[in-house]
């Protein structure tokens, strides 16, 4: 049985990750799971200079979900890489930084030193972060200046480079299939959905920043139809994601296209969640005498175009 | 995994005890456990509950219903939880000291378990407990039997004296000198409380905010710090009360 994937030059030795945001950079993580088991960690969303983050209220959950406002709190570049970085590298984690930041030239910047640095499998470029007043998803939806920012960070990077869609658009596949011809290896789907939460004593939205993101199971439906979506305009592979958190999820989105996923929100409630899922999904692949994954890849599509 | 040993017992309005039979690491005083309320996904995050009591394997917590995670868990019966913890940085326990301690409402529960391990490290321990009102009053004599000086007060004077657990602080800290203030509660009352020490009174509050994975990777429980944000749940929920930014919590 065979259950890698291939990104780019990148292989994944299982199609298993932990979404970024959700697994900080491992620390916490590694004190549950076993890091190396994955197939890759997305470590939490980066900017040159570390950021503080949103104040106020960050998180609030709602049915089957979790409405966040965090802003990216982070480390910034320096720190990342001379404390977090290495720890990753010890404990055998393929480790995909997650990039956001707030301008074109700072992408760029991240971009052009991540993918020079040692232990670095790949980028994953946010365009889709809701919580930030500069940057963020601004790049995600609105296709011209996305275009700009993915070929100009695809200039710099010279390690496989992933693209994480922003879902608060009309039509994301042409998000997809416009990175893909611009030379994108992989796309991440999807970022977290626009919600928003009334707080009805105060009479005022909850968040200081009035919007949020919402993730979790509540959001799987929705992320199904986009990685679905994506799958019919691009052939290059999709890393599901969106309230994942059972192996029938997994397989949904491996059915409509996903050539690998990530665990997010799910983690936060049970941090052993990823590995205990790699382990039922080749559990899954035996039983059903799957030899590889791209026997059930997109299988969900009236034509599998791609066998 | 833990096993509920019991079903909830109601100790008080909203108030419910909860026995867990734990087999792990021994709390520290100020360390919560992270409860899954269902096996489903919705309530979706764990819930955390500071530790009321330990002892042999059996932790203790108190719950109070309020939302809808906290109506299902105080209506549960006994059987298999999944539990993490415990989580989180305790209080300091001080050694041949004198000791005060001000709970208000459910905030009372961690600090049982801190008066009951100041108490075996001979401090001189006194209890200021605070409750809005004589039905909300849980456990008094648990609590009374470990302080030495034992004040409960109530807001509307139905139960103990009538006064709020800062007015009480105003007095005791006015009169006598102390080594350490521990207090958990509103947010209101800790600020208060550790204005009141003036900075002449090291003070330990825990914060009660509302945290997402409780284990310290998903920054959704800031607290904002002198030293910048912290987690709640991983740098606390226990902090030096005059790090913390009062006017932004």
């Amino acid at each position: 049985m065979d259950i890698s994937v291939k990104i780019g030059s990148l292989v994944l030795k299982n199609p298993i990750t932990v979404a970024s945001g959700t697994a900080g950079y491992g620390e916490e993580l590694s004190q549950f799971i076993d890091l190396s088991g994955l197939g890759a960690i997305f470590t939490k969303g980066l900017s040159l200079a570390p950021r503080k983050g949103n104040s106020g209220s960050r998180m609030i959950e709602t049915p089957s979900g979790v409405l966040n406002s965090i802003g990216l709190e982070n480390v910034g570049l320096k720190k990342f890489i001379d404390d977090k970085l290495p720890f990753l590298i010890k404990k055998g984690a393929v480790i995909i930084p997650n990039v956001a930041g707030h301008s074109e030239e700072e992408n760029i910047e991240l971009c052009r030193i991540l993918s020079a640095t040692e232990g670095i499998a790949a980028i994953e470029l946010n365009v889709s972060c809701p919580n930030v007043d500069e940057g963020g998803m601004a790049f995600g939806i609105d296709l011209n200046i996305f275009t700009k920012l993915v070929e100009k960070v695809r200039r710099v990077t010279s390690c496989p480079l992933i693209i994480k869609l922003s879902p608060n658009v009309t039509d994301i596949s042409l998000f997809a299939k416009r990175a893909e011809e611009i030379g994108a290896d992989c796309i991440s789907a999807v970022n977290t959905f626009l919600g928003m939460k009334i707080d009805v004593k105060r009479r005022q939205p909850h968040f200081l920043n009035r919007v949020a993101g919402l993730s979790g199971p509540a959001i799987r439906p929705l992320a199904i139809r986009s990685v679905f979506q994506i799958f019919e305009k691009v052939r290059i592979p999709v890393i599901g994601l969106g309230g994942i958190s059972t192996l029938e999820d997994i397989l949904e989105f491996i059915m409509a296209g996903a050539a690998a996923i990530s665990i997010g929100t799910m983690t936060m409630v049970q941090p052993d969640l990823p590995i205990k899922l790699a382990e039922e999904l080749i559990n899954y692949f035996e039983r059903e005498n799957i030899k590889n994954i791209s026997e059930i890849k997109g299988i969900a599509h009236k034509k599998n175009r791609r066998d | 995994m833990a096993l509920l040993i019991n079903k909830p017992e109601k100790i008080s309005k909203d108030h419910y005890l909860l026995r867990f039979n734990i087999h792990g690491k021994i709390p520290l005083p100020g360390q919560f456990i992270n409860i899954k309320i269902n096996s489903g996904t919705d309530p979706l995050l764990r819930r955390p509950f500071s530790v009321f009591n330990y002892t042999d394997s059996i932790t203790e917590i108190i719950v109070r219903s309020v939302g809808k995670g906290t109506k299902e868990l105080v209506c549960a019966g006994c059987g298999e939880f999944d539990v993490i913890g415990p989580l989180g940085k305790g209080f300091t326990v001080l050694k041949n000291r004198k000791v005060l301690l001000a709970g208000g409402g459910v905030g009372n529960a961690p600090l049982y378990y801190l008066a009951k391990q100041l108490k075996e490290q001979k401090n001189h321990i006194t209890f200021v407990c605070g409750f809005r009102s004589e039905e909300y009053v849980f456990c008094r004599d648990r609590y009374k039997s470990l302080a030495d000086e034992f004040h409960l007060v109530t807001d509307n004077g139905s139960a103990g004296e009538k006064a709020y657990v800062t007015d009480k602080l105003a007095h005791l800290i006015g009169t006598d000198d102390y080594d350490m203030l521990y207090t958990c509660g509103p947010d209101a009352m800790m600020s208060k409380a550790v204005a009141l020490s003036s900075k002449r009174i090291p003070v330990e509050v825990s914060v009660e905010n509302y945290f997402g994975c409780g284990i310290g990777f998903c920054a959704g429980c800031t607290v904002d710090t002198l030293h910048g944000f912290k987690r709640g749940c991983a740098d606390g929920p226990v902090f030096d009360g005059n790090e913390l930014l009062w006017e932004n919590i």
